[in-house]
């Protein structure tokens, strides 16, 4: 190398640095191949049974925006931002009002390839799709409902989705999160009910900027949970989606979370990075193609492996827990002396066979909401409106590589210009050494001088065009979105109505049969006084009652002078814990679970003891008090594991344990 | 069990009542000596039962006989009622442990011939006033039945398996026939019970245990009832539901006007096109300044 060319590399690799910092050097909307759930899940077979009248999986997503919602969550959206900063100013602007409803538009479409893939992977009838519509509750506080009944099953868990996109157009083709043309960037929530994962206020995984407002979404549930019971109310109690309560920044408690992995620890909260997935251009190009058939390309890149990771997770969950308050709340709608007795369950023959009739009713439900869920597939996905999203999918593919063009022709504008500024400046350099420049050598440098104008200017001109393509668009797009939007939600409104007339007559039909049938019960399920562990402690027990106190099976709920609260599913006796059961105490700043068995309202014996962040351990409890480590061969006595109702829960014993100590 | 006697099979055999025949059970008579020579209960009741089986051994010779016999004296008008008893008859038997029948032949008295047309002895066991003044020939006419169902149980079989190959639609009933047989074998235990069966000694927890097996086959019946009203309602609502929302989105479907987004995104084409050309230009005036043509 002569010696000449080497510090001209050196400058020009130090100026070329300068320059991108100088000029930016535009992006060309880059995404990921896969998603990181692709590469850390792999398909594995459902292993877990779905109980009767049960929903494996709820896909939950923004629908639509209610007209006395809109301002505040175009403002919220624009202001609460993932993946950068926007000006105070761009908040409800015209623009954010766009981006804003096209997330609302794709979040509908995407959510229905995230559908196929789990409906495809779960037994029939038991996934569903949970269109939310944003609205303001009586606070004007920012919320969101279910338009149709499909939560008012009990579910394994629920996945929340939302297609995003940053706030600001012009920052499209950066770094930051955008839902346009072949990118998409999920956010997503696997959540079960916190009795199952109490320690992550029962969220599973989730992407990372919306944590917070999972986390604290889930511990509102929580807490209105406990709120319904000590009304004597097990059911209807729905989450609003998670990225509403992001966007109205509650304050969450402490939870412990982790990159996901394939082994994620117990008791802690899995997350995602906030992922641009870059789709296939292919397929996208391929769209409302015939002889292709309707495509999905979020499939391989995302929903396959989303999909995959829920698999796992309900394959490892305790299904009663996560269950069994949604099943309850879903019996009581029928039969409420009947309700909280299956929190537990019962060997009683009556009982045995009044739930079996009850799941029946479940279960009739629930194929009915099935099919509600497949035709609002079938009709979005599947019919004109779909075949529209696709549409402007392409659209916004061609304008998104016509950008990628200009951005790479600004980008090699900018490196010549670069390398022309170098190069004059070398001979520069070399000028105000020994030799002087020849003539020749001159014109070639002004010649440089004047192409690295050129470029710059053509970069400077490839930049503008660029950033005018993307606002051309939004700006006669968004007209056109506003009627995707009110044809989507009627495609929802007209399915809703169509089933809550006819879903109303089934049920009352339903009822009727029920009722025909239904032999008496002896023991039923009544709300009377419950007691914690010291007498100045009252609460609400609902479950099997004596003398206006909790005596048998059955919940209670309690809350201290801190704040503190306690929820306990199990065996009482005069009002107070008494046998198997299982304790959650939500604290001030995180929550943990005692199972085993209790004596005066205290933990005593063998319990599993669940803390944030670490793995479940059982411990020896004497009087309330951990003393150690648990004997070794003792198992938990678990209010679920067996359904004998204790004759006296004092001397209760398992019937495992009956026939172990037998002679 | 709350059904009134109305059900179809039953209601069948009332509109054929023919006279009742009872003849004396031949099978099932006890051998007193080597019963006698058991010290315990249990001893007992095994003894019974070797002999029992000992019967029945030497009847299952002429098992295939008294089969044909018995079966000729089914309905021969159709295949539905044929169907129907030969249904009737297995149901009839379900539950039905070696012990019961030996408790069946105790207490039942009464012979009844393998000629006896099937529908008298249905009727028989149906008829109330027997019921209250002769349990023990309800009881007769019962292990009758039983017996023919469980000894003739590859033929009994061969011909539901039969009949329902030549018409699928024959078993959509069978739940009223489950019904109509849960009612004679509730007779069945009521009649055991007037003739103090619950309490002998010997058979009284073979009785028992059938008397308790039929409150689980009745939960169980019951409920297959509950599940057939639920099949019914499901497939009402649910096929209307689908072909309401089918045509809601139908309509829905073809009101969207593509056009509209196709002329948006022209539209947004042409005002970037337009753009790009202003910008092509202006970097053309540009760069024409900057090199001083045409200036």
């Amino acid at each position: 190398m002569s010696r000449y060319i080497k510090p001209i590399l050196l400058q020009g690799v130090a100026l070329l640095s300068l320059a991108t910092l100088a000029t930016g050097c535009a992006s060309t909307a880059t995404g990921l191949s896969q998603s990181r759930l692709n590469t850390i899940s792999s398909p594995q077979k459902l292993t877990a049974d779905l109980p009767p009248g049960t929903i494996m999986a709820v896909v939950r997503y923004p629908a639509f925006i209610d007209t006395a919602a809109q301002d505040k969550f175009y403002d919220l959206y624009g202001r609460r931002t993932i993946g950068g900063t926007t000006s105070s100013d761009d908040a409800g602007v015209a623009e954010v009002r766009g981006i804003a409803d096209i997330m609302v538009l794709k979040s509908n479409y995407f959510a229905l390839s995230l559908f196929k893939e789990l409906a495809e992977r779960m037994p029939e009838h038991s996934v569903l799709l949970s269109p939310h519509a944003i609205k303001l509750d009586a606070n004007g506080r920012l919320t969101s409902e279910p338009m149709t009944q499909a939560e008012s099953l009990p579910n394994i868990v629920s996945v929340d989705f939302a297609a995003y996109t940053f706030p600001d157009a012009k920052r499209m083709m950066e770094g930051e999160p955008l839902s346009f043309g072949d990118i998409v960037t999920p956010l997503v929530t696997v959540r079960t009910d916190h009795r199952a994962s109490a320690a992550t206020q029962g969220v599973l995984l989730t992407s990372r900027p919306i944590l917070r407002g999972a986390v604290a979404n889930g511990r509102q549930t929580a807490a209105q949970s406990m709120v319904n019971i000590e009304k004597g109310q097990l059911d209807g109690n729905v989450p609003e989606l998670d990225f509403i309560t992001f966007l109205n920044n509650t304050v969450p408690v402490r939870v412990v979370s982790q990159n996901l992995t394939s082994r994620p620890s117990q008791n802690t909260l899995s997350t995602l990075p906030i992922e641009k997935i870059k789709l296939s251009g292919e397929k996208i190009r391929n769209f409302n193609i015939p002889s292709e058939g309707i495509t999905d390309p979020l499939e391989e890149k995302y929903s396959a492996g989303l999909a995959n990771q829920v698999v796992g997770l309900v394959n490892q969950m305790d299904l009663k827990k996560a269950t069994m308050v949604g099943h309850a709340g879903a019996i009581s709608q029928f039969d409420e002396s009947l309700a909280a007795l299956t929190l537990i369950g019962s060997t009683d023959a009556d009982y045995q066979a009044r739930t079996k009739y009850a799941d029946r009713l479940l279960e009739a439900e629930q194929k009915y909401l099935s099919v509600q869920s497949l035709r609002l597939f079938d009709g979005v996905y599947n019919g004109e409106l779909g075949a529209q999203v696709r549409d402007i999918l392409k659209a916004e593919y061609d304008i998104l590589e016509k950008r990628r063009a200009l951005a790479r022709k600004q980008n090699l504008s900018t490196g010549l210009a670069v390398l022309a500024t170098v190069a004059a400046g070398a001979a520069i350099a070399s000028q105000s050494g020994s030799s002087r420049t020849t003539l020749g050598e001159q014109l070639a440098i002004n010649a440089l001088i004047q192409g690295a104008i050129f470029s710059g200017s053509q970069a400077f001109s490839y930049s503008r065009r660029s950033a005018n393509i993307g606002n051309n668009y939004f700006a006669s797009i968004i007209p056109a979105l506003d009627e995707q939007i009110s044809v989507q939600v009627d495609l929802i409104d007209s399915n809703e109505t169509i089933t809550a007339i006819r879903y109303e007559d089934l049920s009352a039909k339903l009822q009727t049969l029920y009722d025909e049938k239904q032999r008496a019960l002896d023991v039923v399920a009544t709300r009377c006084g419950y007691v914690g562990s010291g007498a100045q402690k009252s609460g609400t027990w609902m479950g099997v009652c004596e003398n206006g106190l909790a005596n048998g099976a059955g919940v209670g709920v309690l809350r201290n002078l801190d704040g503190s609260a306690m929820e306990y599913y199990g065996y009482a006796e005069n009002g107070q814990p008494q046998g198997p059961g299982y304790m959650i105490v939500h604290g001030l700043t995180g929550t943990h679970t005692l199972e085993g068995n209790f004596q005066n309202g205290q933990a005593d014996g063998v319990m599993r003891v669940s803390n944030p962040g670490k793995s479940d351990v059982t411990r020896l409890y004497r009087a309330g008090q951990d003393v150690g480590s648990a004997p070794r061969g003792q198992g938990v006595m678990s209010p679920f594991d067996n359904l004998i109702v204790p004759v006296s829960p004092v001397a209760f014993i398992p019937p495992a344990r009956v026939a172990a100590l037998a002679p | 069990m709350k059904r009134a006697f109305t059900s179809f099979t039953l209601a069948a055999v009332l509109g054929l009542c023919l006279p009742v025949s009872a003849y004396a059970q031949t099978d099932g008579q006890t051998d007193g000596v080597q019963i006698g020579e058991a010290q315990t209960q249990d001893e007992l009741y095994q003894a019974y039962l070797r002999e029992k089986n000992s019967v029945n051994t030497t009847a299952a010779a002429s098992g295939q006989e008294r089969c044909i016999t018995i079966m000729s004296e089914f309905p021969n008008s159709g295949a539905l009622p044929r169907y129907q008893f030969f249904k009737l008859s297995e149901d009839l038997a379900v539950d039905t442990t070696p012990e019961f029948r030996a408790a069946l032949s105790q207490f039942g008295e009464g012979d009844i011939s393998d000629t006896t047309p099937i529908l008298d002895v249905v009727e028989t066991i149906a008829n109330p006033v027997l019921r209250q003044a002769a349990p023990e020939i309800v009881v007769a006419n019962m292990a009758h039945i039983i017996g023919f169902a469980q000894d003739c149980n590859v033929y009994v079989t061969g011909q539901l398996q039969s009949l329902q190959a030549s018409d699928n639609s024959l078993a959509q009933d069978d739940i009223l026939i489950a019904e109509d047989a849960l009612y004679l074998r509730q007779i069945l235990s009521d009649s055991l019970s007037r003739l103090g069966g619950e309490n002998d000694l010997t058979h009284g927890a073979a009785i028992q245990a059938y008397s308790r097996s039929l409150i689980v086959s009745r939960d169980v019946i019951e409920f297959a009832g509950f599940d057939n009203d639920i099949d019914d309602l499901e497939a009402l609502y649910l096929t209307d539901l689908d072909g309401r929302l089918a045509r809601s989105n139908e309509i829905i479907n073809s009101e969207i006007n593509r056009e509209t987004l196709g002329d948006a995104v022209q539209l947004s084409k042409d005002i970037s096109n337009t753009a790009n050309q202003q910008e092509k230009a202006r970097s053309v005036n540009t760069l024409q300044r900057i090199l001083g043509i045409g200036y």
